[in-house]
């Protein structure tokens, strides 16, 4: 069946192995990927540990969607405490590991210990075994991937896999997959690296029962027809997720120049449509991949167009894929660079070195920002001139970042925090963070609803736990009434215009819950309501996991999953330390929100900041949404209906 | 159960086609290019956009007309920093 795959939790440091079945009670608290994920991590890492310590735990999982026919089960979530932030670490990322950990038995891989030499996990039809690392250890994503198949002699096994950078310690090493698929913002491979651990690498043969095959085949055709139906994948279809940083930067919503724009301009070469335009050129027409079991195809395959900073650098003609739209963030808007061969040779270079793009791109953005400030100086960049829109000097920095050869290089490899303390003078002031974690490359101080959903996020600033992104299509009210009001009632303020700030706290706390959703099914937010208003949520997932798995659960009983395990990633960090306004791992955005307005874009975006008195009452109301208190703590009230009033007491469930 | 329409399906014939919005967000005018069209001015507040076809029927914003955008912008500004001068 699809919910008989088991969790496995290996101690790398006494080499034991546990194998446990995941009871139906759990499925249906938990139900799976993401959010049994937040439980096992709250249960089996010990308060306050050291994440780059054995006390740390990484946990691979799979939802129960991964594998079959459902729309795009591809997802794996990566989950441990993160180095870069001391907080929740967690990433998802797509291509065809999760669907591969299930045929092979499992839904969860939850690693502790440290090994006192490098390692790897091969979990294959029911077995997990630790396997010496000596074949993988210090190679690239890919090398690492290619060299295991070569190992076991079997070339369709899947692994995720950490990459030099965290090898070294970067504290925002990716999960990676394939060539391009990105466990990113939860610093997942950093603690992979801590453990000694290159990768888990699984093949399977265990086929997954469907539940209720020919409903299940007939509401899966349905389901992908409302995903294919959607404009915003035909559009990711031919364009990939470039098209979101294209649309962002029309209107003046993005970072720039660090934080300095909200608009990178004449920037044509580097826009969704002149990507395409190269892969035509290099790859040709057919270009655009899939995760598995996905229909929309939003990765573009390209290689290293022949130009002359490509040339240059002995680039011309290297393979990868993406770019993402983050990558555009990391790599253009934020620098301030223009040219697509730098950021297909920056998005390169991240995908092998395995480290996170918006983590360094904005990280290389703020030293800039210092550098032009004179806060660094060319001694401490180490003869770099380290202006904006010097695309040799962003290339350069992301080799000394991963490599850590330089003193430059080796201090934002710890990450923004304890960087600005180390460079010192009034260098934090400028860095665009919450909880320690950059902010990816958006600019909010238009729309107050994104605003809301990057300060509150479980991570750290992030657009994928709770953004209310149809904020920005302006649909009417009686249409945003139909969304917002399902599965869970409300008649609160709900409003059209992303300049205001009433009805949007109810909109981030429902993005919440439905990403939780999601990421708990295993499957992509692209085929959720994300970008799009007519895509897939809670009722329709009542139904596709019903006739899949055979667990029957209403869309507000997934509502109440979703919520329950979201509670526990707020109770997760606030046992970290997590304090609201606690400029360091609050959940506030930083000043400059406030203080500086908006100098480019459309019209109307020009000279916007955050009012920061509605901004605190909107944070209010999401406390109130979810059942917080006014600092942001679970009122036991909350905690009782959710079933996690015994959550410090319990033994682990399983 | 099977052909019951959710909400997000029943919203899915909402969907316009040949359509763009003005990505100034207190206009939000439709504006309906000719197919092919590669450039299209908001008729209500004058904002000028590049136009890419995904397919027929589906045309996007590709971004600014940058010279309008930004003369728009600076004017915006030297509006905004006017006021704040002048007080």
């Amino acid at each position: 069946m699809a919910l008989d795959r088991k969790l496995a939790v290996v101690d790398l440091t006494t080499g034991n192995i546990e194998i446990k079945p995941i009871p139906l009670d759990v499925r249906k608290k938990f139900l799976g990927g993401r959010g049994l994920a937040a439980y096992l991590l709250y249960k089996y890492v010990k308060p306050g540990c050291d994440p780059m310590g054995p006390e740390n735990a990484v946990i691979f999982s799979a939802g129960p969607l991964g594998g079959t026919l459902a729309s795009a089960g591809s997802r794996t979530d990566v989950m441990c405490k993160n180095p870069l932030t001391g907080l929740l670490g967690s990433g998802n990322m797509g291509g065809f590991f999760a669907p591969e950990l299930r045929w092979a038995g499992f839904d969860h891989i939850l690693v502790k210990g440290k090994a006192d030499k490098p390692v790897y996990i091969w979990v294959h039809d029911g077995e997990v075994e630790i396997k010496d690392g000596k074949n993988v250890w210090g190679k690239t994503v890919t090398e690492a991937q290619w060299a295991v198949r070569e190992e076991l002699g079997d070339p369709d096994i899947k692994s995720a896999v950490c990459g030099p950078a965290a090898e070294k310690g970067v504290k925002y090493g990716n999960v990676m997959t394939g060539i391009k698929n990105a466990n990113g913002r939860g610093g997942g491979g950093s603690v992979m690296g801590s453990k000694n651990l290159k990768m888990v690498a699984a093949r399977g043969t265990m086929d997954i029962k469907i539940a209720h095959p020919m409903e299940a085949l007939e509401f899966d055709k349905k389901y992908i027809e409302m995903i294919t139906g959607a404009k915003v994948n035909q559009t990711m279809g031919t364009l990939g997720t470039p098209f979101i940083w294209g649309a962002a930067n029309a209107w003046g919503g993005v970072r720039a120049n660090n934080f300095q724009l909200n608009q990178l301009l004449y920037s044509d070469d580097i826009e969704p449509e002149s990507l395409d335009e190269i892969s035509n050129q290099t790859v040709g027409k057919y270009h655009m991949a899939a995760c598995f079991g996905c229909q929309v195809h939003c990765r573009a395959k390209y290689r290293i167009p022949d130009r002359p900073l490509s040339q240059k650098l002995g680039m011309v003609g290297k393979y990868d894929e993406g770019p993402e739209y983050t990558s555009q963030n990391a790599f253009c808007g934020e620098p301030g660079c223009t040219k697509a061969e730098t950021l297909l040779i920056c998005n390169h270079l991240v995908n092998q070195y395995g480290v996170d793009n918006l983590e360094i791109g904005s990280l290389i953005s703020w030293a800039m920002e210092l550098y032009e400030k004179g806060i660094l100086t060319s001694k401490d960049t180490g003869g770099i001139d380290l202006r904006f829109g010097n695309d040799e000097a962003l290339i350069e920095m992301i080799h000394h970042i991963c490599n850590r050869d330089t003193w430059l290089g080796d201090v934002l490899a710890e990450g923004g925090l304890a960087a600005a303390e180390k460079i010192g003078r009034d260098s934090l002031k400028y860095m665009i963070h919450v909880k320690g974690m950059n902010h990816l490359g958006s600019d909010e101080r238009a729309t107050p609803g994104l605003a809301l959903n990057a300060a509150m996020a479980s991570r750290g600033s992030d657009h994928l736990r709770s953004r209310p992104a149809i904020d920005l299509y302006h649909l009417p009210e009686q249409v945003l009434r139909r969304i917002y009001g399902s599965p869970v009632p409300y008649d609160g303020p709900l409003s059209p215009d992303q300049r205001e700030y009433a009805g949007k706290a109810w909109m981030v706390f429902w993005q919440e819950t439905c990403f939780m959703g999601v990421d708990c099914l295993g499957t992509c937010k692209y085929h959720t309501t994300f970008l799009g208003a007519t895509l897939p949520n809670f009722e329709d997932w009542s139904k596709v996991l019903y006739y899949n798995t055979g667990l029957e659960m209403t869309p507000r009983e997934m509502w109440d999953v979703a919520e329950r395990c979201n509670l526990i990633e707020r109770l997760f960090n606030i046992r970290e330390g997590m304090k609201k306004d606690d400029p360091l791992k609050g959940e506030m955005l930083v000043d400059r929100y406030f203080d500086e307005p908006c100098r480019l874009g459309a019209p109307d975006v020009v000279g916007a900041t955050l009012d920061r008195v509605k901004f605190e009452k909107m944070r209010a109301e999401f406390y109130q949404h979810k059942g917080c208190d006014e600092d942001g703590i679970p009122t036991p009230q909350t905690l009782s209906r959710l079933g996690l009033d015994t959550l410090d007491a319990e033994q682990p469930r399983l | 159960m099977i052909d019951e329409k959710s909400t997000a399906e029943s919203l899915g014939s909402t969907r316009t086609y040949g359509q763009v919005r003005c990505m100034n967000p207190s206009c939000t005018s439709r504006i309906t290019p000719q197919p092919g069209q590669t450039m299209a001015k908001c008729p209500k507040c004058g904002s000028e956009w590049r136009i890419f076809w995904v397919k027929a029927g589906l045309p996007r914003v590709r971004g600014p007309v940058w010279e309008t955008s930004l003369k728009m912008a600076n004017a915006k500004w030297d509006t905004l920093t006017d006021k704040k001068e002048e007080k």
